[in-house]
């Protein structure tokens, strides 16, 4: 208790103020490789902290008539990265003639992203789409741009709750006898909706709607699935 | 032309009253008192070749260089002033590599010729940006090479101007060339026709005789890309026509 007459001791102590150009918004993102297509989805809520910004805010960008972007993390930054990413896009189909491939989108990406290494974009990245080949691609992105090609992968807040879910319904890990084969694309958007809605339960970040985009050769389809608003 | 160019052909960028760059016009000139250079475009793959002046016995032909590599599917020829091509041919490699680097692909011929192009047209009397030059470059290219829409060859020359052709001759035989070009060719041509099509036709117009060290070829094939042909490659193909 401060005795009467002295000054408040909180009021004379210098503190520190830092420098916090970060903030995390929540929202989680999947993709998955098929065959002949490439699924992307994405929760539609949009937080900070405690409170809700919005929750028809989804993380899903597309950027090309095959290609979908997957970003979450800080807002402000997804928003200028898909914006630059718009911006080259069209830049390259003016000055080449044809579309970005995905592949190409992919490594791009990878060099944006680098050069921002010592200040990166505070972004999880996922890029799905359809390679030359017309296979499904899916390509996964660290911040600062390592990315690598898989078969399926989560990004972002609860991306830790549903990768152990892919790698056991996808991926057949660690099942003795298990032939993983590739697997068609209603039983696809069925496990995707069952691993959002069990991370729904548990994540705050996570919830109100999914949005699943499905690419293929005759273009983009989306549907909309609802979770947990609370 | 005499009466008209008076004083229009001082600086480089200024308009005749007709509407002539006059200092353009004369660049494509200086092409055709260069070597002669033929490319032509099959299904299988582009062939460029070169004639190589080789004006006294105490020159090392081999040092000689008409023809570039601008990447592994792209290959270059050149008539005109061929130090010119140095900064064109330095540009088309970076480019080819940036493209590469940023999209993990390889540049298409168009693409490169474009960039190329651009530079083609930076020229200007007063204070030039660093590597620019102060005059148009007197050298005509001819790029030849295989990407997602096949073997491609386009010709470029000092006005930045390039066309798409199936078969093309430069430099001071050009004429003679394009014409025995247009009677030769025809769609279905093999690479190894189109060789053998080539050389004859700069044995027609090469006013030295024709020999494996006075001329260079190369082909650009989706399968081997770019490869230029051995002294004992070119003997072999020589000996037959």
């Amino acid at each position: 208790m401060a005795q009467l007459g002295q000054p408040l001791s909180d009021y004379q102590r210098p503190h520190q103020v830092h420098f916090s150009p970060y903030d995390f918004n929540g929202g989680t993102v999947l993709a998955i490789a098929g065959e002949n297509y490439a699924l992307i989805a994405t929760d539609t809520r949009l937080s900070q902290g405690f409170s809700i910004h919005s929750r028809e805010s989804p993380k899903t960008y597309s950027l090309s008539e095959n290609t979908v972007l997957g970003c979450c993390g800080f807002h402000g930054d997804v928003l200028t990265l898909t914006k630059t990413l718009g911006a080259r896009l069209q830049i390259f189909e003016k000055e080449h003639n044809k579309p970005m491939p995905t592949p190409s989108v992919a490594a791009m990406l990878s060099t944006i992203l680098y050069y921002r290494r010592f200040f990166p974009y505070y972004t999880h990245n996922l890029v799905a789409g359809l390679d030359e080949e017309g296979k499904g691609c899916v390509y996964s992105f660290d911040p600062v741009g390592s990315y690598e090609r898989e078969v399926y992968r989560a990004k972002g807040s609860a991306s830790a709750m549903l990768q152990p879910l892919l790698d056991n319904q996808i991926g057949g890990k660690n099942q003795q006898g298990y032939v993983v084969q590739p697997m068609p694309l209603d039983r696809c958007i069925a496990v995707v909706k069952d691993v959002f809605t069990s991370a729904a339960e548990r994540d705050i970040y996570t919830g109100d709607n999914i949005l699943i985009s499905v690419i293929t050769k005759d273009g983009l389809k989306s549907e909309k699935f609802p979770l947990r608003k609370d | 032309m005499f009466l008209t160019r008076s004083e229009y052909d001082r600086g480089v960028n200024t308009f005749s009253p007709e509407g002539r760059l006059f200092q353009v016009e004369y660049a494509i000139e200086a092409i055709k008192l260069g070597s002669t250079a033929i490319g032509i475009q099959t299904s299988e793959g582009v062939v460029l070749a070169v004639e190589k002046r080789v004006t006294s016995p105490l020159i090392e032909a081999a040092s000689i260089e008409k023809i570039m590599e601008v990447d592994k599917h792209i290959a270059c020829a050149m008539s005109g002033l061929i130090a010119d091509s140095k900064t064109l041919i330095d540009k088309a490699r970076v480019e080819a590599q940036n493209h590469w680097f940023t999209y993990n692909e390889k540049m298409n011929i168009e693409s490169v010729t474009q960039a190329v192009s651009n530079l083609a047209l930076q020229f200007g009397d007063d204070d030039p940006d660093p590597g620019a030059m102060s005059r148009p470059f007197g050298v005509a290219l001819l790029f030849a090479g295989v990407d997602e829409k096949g073997p491609r060859l386009f010709h470029m020359d000092p006005s930045g101007t390039f066309i798409q052709y199936d078969g093309k001759a430069i430099g001071s035989g050009s004429e003679g060339a394009q014409q025995a070009l247009q009677e030769v060719y025809h769609k279905s041509m093999t690479l190894k026709e189109a060789c053998k099509a080539a050389l004859t036709i700069l044995k027609q117009v090469m006013e030295e005789k024709l020999n494996s060290t006075n001329v260079e070829m190369c082909t650009v094939t989706q399968k081997n890309l770019f490869r230029l042909f051995t002294k004992e490659e070119l003997e072999n193909i020589i000996k037959d026509i």
